[in-house]
């Protein structure tokens, strides 16, 4: 099982944090930085497994990762998943991404956190392997936004926003938008119940 | 509340936006959860596929209990469903895992797992995916149900293998058909022995050398994606054959290809495979083969960058070591150690120190080698490493002399390791004689060495030091005027920490006070160590599971500390201030020896003696004495009953008029039910103390009688009664105690037990004085239950459900539902788990909240294995006891007495 999906960048920014078992708030921070610290001290051709940290039970969990130009995929697994697997899955993940993107890059995951979720909902589910294939998961996708279009503008409004947002090229990226937009988009929906 | 209102949208992105907040942010708000349930259940009952998706990934990304609650029943009902869509079906099944991971009680297993199996032939390969998963899981705790599905697996698994890679055209990976649904398949048939049917058999072992075949292909592409893929297989099928562990044609193909790896130049592959090794060589078929490599390995250990290859690396060594390499592999691990990481180092040290003692051929090696282990990383040999080699090199008399001469050749060092004064100071004084002969390691050099080292150690060791000094004092009489200087310094004397003070001040009263014999006599040679497990492969044990060690290594290990002061502290009461019985043996020319060994009992005897009043008077010769003294002796083993039964006093009550258990006799009982040493019995006049220990299918018991008045008992007779047909089934042997309690005094009485068959009621203890010339009588119950001979065993988690299995009949199963009667702290249940004698096994039961146990009573007649499983519901303030054994009323009995301890 699929303990936990921590995707941070080469400075430890936090961009897809997803736990499949309960931790406190700040325990999951202290996770991610003491993942991070435990990637980051790692050559690049060295070998992607490592035993878990201390927070996250130790050597019984084992973390698999890998390092694509900006971001780490880290995946903390237990004894029952095969790291080879494991490997091939953050593969198919990142690919899987790249489709729905279009040249996928640090910046999409910070700005479609929405679709990021939608998309390893549809790879990985409650901590088990759901879909491997990606043309089945990019083919989910695509309904969806069909089915998005369709009912038309709700997210339409935000993504024009954002996409406005992302041409101007803010000289600093907005830090750890994942919880807090959330909750900014949440009553702006109320008006439409 | 928001989120909420969305969840009951229809419009989809509504829908979706809810759900996400909901599995990313919610925890456990009781409230909100109702309504989230009610939201779920409706998009459930829809029909609407993509709805019905969005609410099983809810709720597998929730997991929580109330959602198990609320929906375990209606999931299995949408996984076999015939309407459901492809998707639907693959959420369901893996939701339903989810679910049953988080709580198994909650899933009901009903005519549905017959239909889950044949979703192994659905036609869309996502499903039988999520399928293998959900039944990989199940299968663990209900292996029979499952069964039919290895065939099938079997039959899916050589389609794949066998097909082209183009044949299963979304599910192929960079040319390799479905890698994850191989994988998946693999680890299920792990779960199995070897298929019975000799046609699946077949089949599935041309599948297993059609994958080994196909690792010699050339790779169909350069990318790194696809071997990982075919690898991902490889390494699968290789464990699968490890594990069937029968076929050793395959077994050596698997570690020549392992060997293969071993070489290559991914990084991931050569760890793979040294973990792979690790599990192959424990294989009888394979353990040659993988020795084989062992250049390779060391070599991996010295050059590999990566830690967590090396770890591996070292860990495969410490797997094929025998006594054959044993010495190569050794000195690499201890060369290794000088640069190894600091995190894994503690635990290299405890491999290094078992894999010593367990093939050490001469004990001078082992000797030299745990010495050089202090020297080397003295900061992480823990206390248990250096205990083990003093009880060693005590035991073993041929290597005391070279022990002796290695630790002052390594004292000499000038820099040397805390550890290393410890192991020196203790053996220097035990043995320091051996090498006094030559002048260069002459008495006062060996006192003056050790003393140079005494201001930088710690409080701990000091402590040692002076104990070592003492003993000096003993063997070298020369030393005596220096050594006595330096306990009289002031430094010492008046030293602030108790203990060191303490010490010295003892010391130097004893040195100047008790003459040669006496010292002689108190500073005797430590006698050598009963044989026990090694207290540094528990600890080795523990570092890997932390349940795994029991309680009782704790106490082994301090008893272990204090012998070393131990030995010494208590005696010089009895034998500085002579007691009177001490003088009156010596009027009597008794023995010497026996004054020596044991001069408390002796005193005793004679009491006895005079006791008996004109009767023994005239008997006073020789012959009665020797007929005393033998009674000293332990009762021979043969004649167990004709003890109990003995020359016993002629007021000592028969066992027919013994009066019934006190009433709060049963409840003293279940206190002692885990744990062996503490009060079993306390009023006014009288206390009672008990000490045990039991091993195996024996066991020995100190009481302790304490006379809590200032007026003698006189008459004091405590007997053991065997009620019903307990005398067939434990054997207890009794020694005599003194027929008077002084005042304030305290006897003690040792029993021998020996468990022959298992039994259900507690021996009875039946005690008889007089007190003030009224007489008094008492009966309790001995705190001896059959879980006392209770054996931890270990076993993984596989072994343990097919022994689990094994006991299925009712009867042998019992199980106790019932409130908690004290708070329910897992600690505490834990502690108390291993008091009561099983082995408590981590990482069997899928919830970690419960308990898992296993061990085998000893008896002399037979042995019972035992399986428990304990369930505490916190909520409820309840637990659930569920005991297998082979033997019916052992399962009851047990379930009884442990249910009263929660």
């Amino acid at each position: 099982m699929i303990q936990a999906i921590l995707v941070f960048n080469n400075h430890g920014k936090p961009r897809l944090v997803r736990f499949y078992q309960r931790f406190p708030e700040e325990i999951q921070q202290q996770i991610v930085r003491e993942t991070f610290h435990l990637v980051l001290k790692r050559d690049d051709n060295i070998c992607n497994f490592l035993e878990g940290g201390s927070l996250i039970g130790g050597s019984d969990y084992k973390l698999i990762y890998r390092h694509y130009a900006t971001l780490y995929f880290v995946f903390c697994v237990d004894s029952s998943e095969s790291e080879l697997g494991i490997l091939d899955l953050i593969q198919v993940f990142v690919e899987t991404l790249d489709k729905c993107f279009e040249n996928v890059c640090e910046l999409d995951l910070i700005f479609h956190m929405d679709k990021v979720h939608y998309i390893l909902q549809e790879v990985v589910m409650g901590g088990m392997v759901l879909e491997t294939n990606m043309n089945e998961i990019v083919a989910q996708m695509e309904a969806q936004s069909r089915l998005e279009k369709s009912e038309g503008g709700l997210s339409a409004a935000p993504a024009r926003a954002v996409s406005a947002v992302k041409n101007i090229n803010l000289p600093e990226i907005p830090r750890n938008i994942n919880i807090g937009d959330l909750n900014i988009k949440v009553p702006n929906l109320s008006q439409f119940v | 509340m928001e989120a909420v209102n969305l969840l009951s949208s229809n419009k989809y992105t509504e829908k979706q936006i809810g759900y996400l907040f909901i599995s990313v942010l919610v925890n456990s708000n009781s409230e909100l959860i109702r309504l989230i349930n009610n939201a779920i259940k409706n998009d459930l009952a829809s029909r609407n596929p993509t709805f019905m998706c969005l609410a099983l990934h809810c709720i597998a990304n929730v997991g929580s209990r109330e959602m198990g609650e609320a929906f375990a029943a209606d999931i299995p009902r949408i996984l076999v469903a015939g309407d459901s869509m492809d998707s639907v079906k693959q959420s369901a099944a893996l939701c339903l895992l989810r679910l049953y991971k988080a709580s198994p009680d909650l899933v009901p297993m009903g005519e549905w797992t017959a239909r889950v199996v044949h979703l192994l032939n659905d036609q869309h390969m996502g499903v039988v995916t999520a399928a293998v998963s959900l039944i990989t899981c199940l299968c663990k705790k209900n292996p029979d149900d499952f069964k039919t599905c290895i065939s099938l697996a079997v039959s899916r698994l050589s389609r794949i293998v066998s097909s082209a890679s183009t044949d299963l055209q979304d599910y192929t990976y960079y040319f390799v058909p479905a890698p994850w649904l191989s994988v998946k398949l693999l680890r299920l048939l792990q779960c199995y022995p070897p298929p019975e049917d000799a046609a699946v058999k077949g089949r599935l072992v041309e599948c297993l050398e059609t994958v080994l075949n196909k690792a010699q292909e050339p790779p169909k592409s350069k990318k790194v994606q696809h071997s990982n893929a075919k690898n991902a297989i490889l390494f699968e099928t290789i464990s699968l054959i490890i594990h069937y562990d029968s076929e050793p044609n395959l077994l050596v193909r698997a570690c020549n290809q392992l060997g293969q790896f071993l070489q290559h130049r991914e990084t991931n592959l050569r760890y793979l495979a040294l973990e792979s090794m690790c599990t192959l060589a424990s294989s009888e078929f394979s353990h040659e083969a993988v020795k084989t490599h062992i250049d390779t390995v060391i070599n991996a250990l010295k050059t590999e960058r990566d830690v967590s290859v090396r770890q591996r690396a070292a860990d495969l060594l410490y797997a094929m070591c025998d006594r054959s390499n044993a010495k190569q592999i050794v000195s690499e691990m201890l060369r290794y150690l000088e640069t190894a990481d600091y995190a894994i180092r503690e635990e290299i040290v405890l491999k290094v120190a078992i894999l010593a003692e367990k093939y050490a051929v001469d004990y001078s090696w082992y000797v030299d080698t745990i010495l050089n282990l202090i020297r080397i990383a003295g900061d992480y040999v823990s206390e248990e490493v250096w205990y083990r080699v003093l009880q060693i090199v005590t035991n073993r008399d041929d290597v005391q002399g070279y022990a002796a001469k290695t630790v002052f050749e390594a004292l000499q060092a000038p820099a040397c390791h805390e550890n290393m004064v410890k192991v020196g100071g203790y053996i220097l004084g035990e043995f320091g004689n051996l090498i006094a002969g030559d002048p260069r390691s002459s008495p006062p050099v060996q006192f003056s060495l050790l003393h140079s080292k005494f201001h930088l150690c710690s409080v701990a060791t000091r402590a040692l030091l002076l104990s070592t000094y003492i003993k000096f004092i003993n063997l070298f009489p020369e030393t005596k005027a220096t050594i006595q200087g330096v306990l009289r310094a002031g430094s010492q004397l008046r030293n602030a920490d108790v203990e060191l003070q303490q010490r010295a001040v003892e010391y130097l009263t004893l040195s100047s006070v008790a003459s040669t014999d006496v010292l002689a006599t108190v500073l005797e040679e430590m006698p050598p160590f009963p044989e026990r497990e090694s207290s540094i492969l528990a600890k080795l044990k523990r570092k890997k599971g932390p349940g795994a060690a029991s309680s009782l290594d704790d106490g082994r290990r301090d008893a272990s500390s204090n012998d070393i002061n131990g030995g010494v502290e208590p005696t010089p009461s009895t034998v500085s201030t002579p007691s009177p019985s001490a003088d009156l043996l010596g009027l009597r020319a008794a023995p010497p020896p026996a004054a020596a060994t044991a001069p408390a009992s002796a005193g005793n005897l004679l009491v006895d003696v005079f006791s008996d009043g004109p009767a023994a008077q005239p008997s006073l010769g020789p012959t009665p004495e020797e007929a005393f003294l033998s009674e000293l002796e332990p009762p021979a083993p043969e004649s167990p009953m004709g003890l109990l039964a003995d020359p016993a006093p002629a007021s000592d009550p028969g066992p027919e008029d013994i009066g019934p258990p006190i009433p709060e006799a049963d409840e003293l009982l279940n206190k002692f039910v885990c744990k062996n040493n503490g009060v079993l019995f306390e009023n006014q006049l009288l206390q009672i103390g008990v000490k045990s220990e039991f091993r195996q299918n024996l066991g020995r018991m100190y009481l302790f009688y304490g006379n809590k008045t200032s007026v003698q008992f006189q008459n004091f007779s405590p007997t053991v009664v065997h009620p019903g047909d307990l005398q067939t089934q434990l054997a207890v042997q009794t020694k005599r105690v003194a027929a008077q309690v002084d005042g304030g005094a305290q006897v003690q009485q040792v029993l021998n037990i020996e468990c022959l068959r298992d039994f259900l009621t507690p021996p009875l203890l039946s005690l008889r004085f007089r007190y003030g010339g009224a007489p008094q009588s008492l009966t309790l119950k001995l705190p001896v239950t059959i879980n006392k001979f209770f054996q931890p065993t270990e076993m993984a988690a596989q072994d343990f459900f097919q022994r689990w299995k094994q006991l299925s009949l009712p009867l042998q199963e019992a199980q106790k539902i019932f409130k908690a009667n004290h708070p329910m702290d897992a600690e505490v249940t834990k502690a108390k788990l291993l008091g009561f004698g099983s082995a408590l096994l981590d990482n069997v039961d899928p919830n970690p909240e419960n308990f898992v146990g296993a061990g085998i009573i000893q008896t002399k007649a037979l042995q019972v294995g035992c399986l428990l499983r304990l369930e505490p519901n916190a909520q409820a303030q309840m637990y659930r006891l569920t005991l297998r054994t082979s033997k019916e009323p052992v399962s009851r009995h047990l379930c009884e007495l442990l249910a009263q301890q929660f």
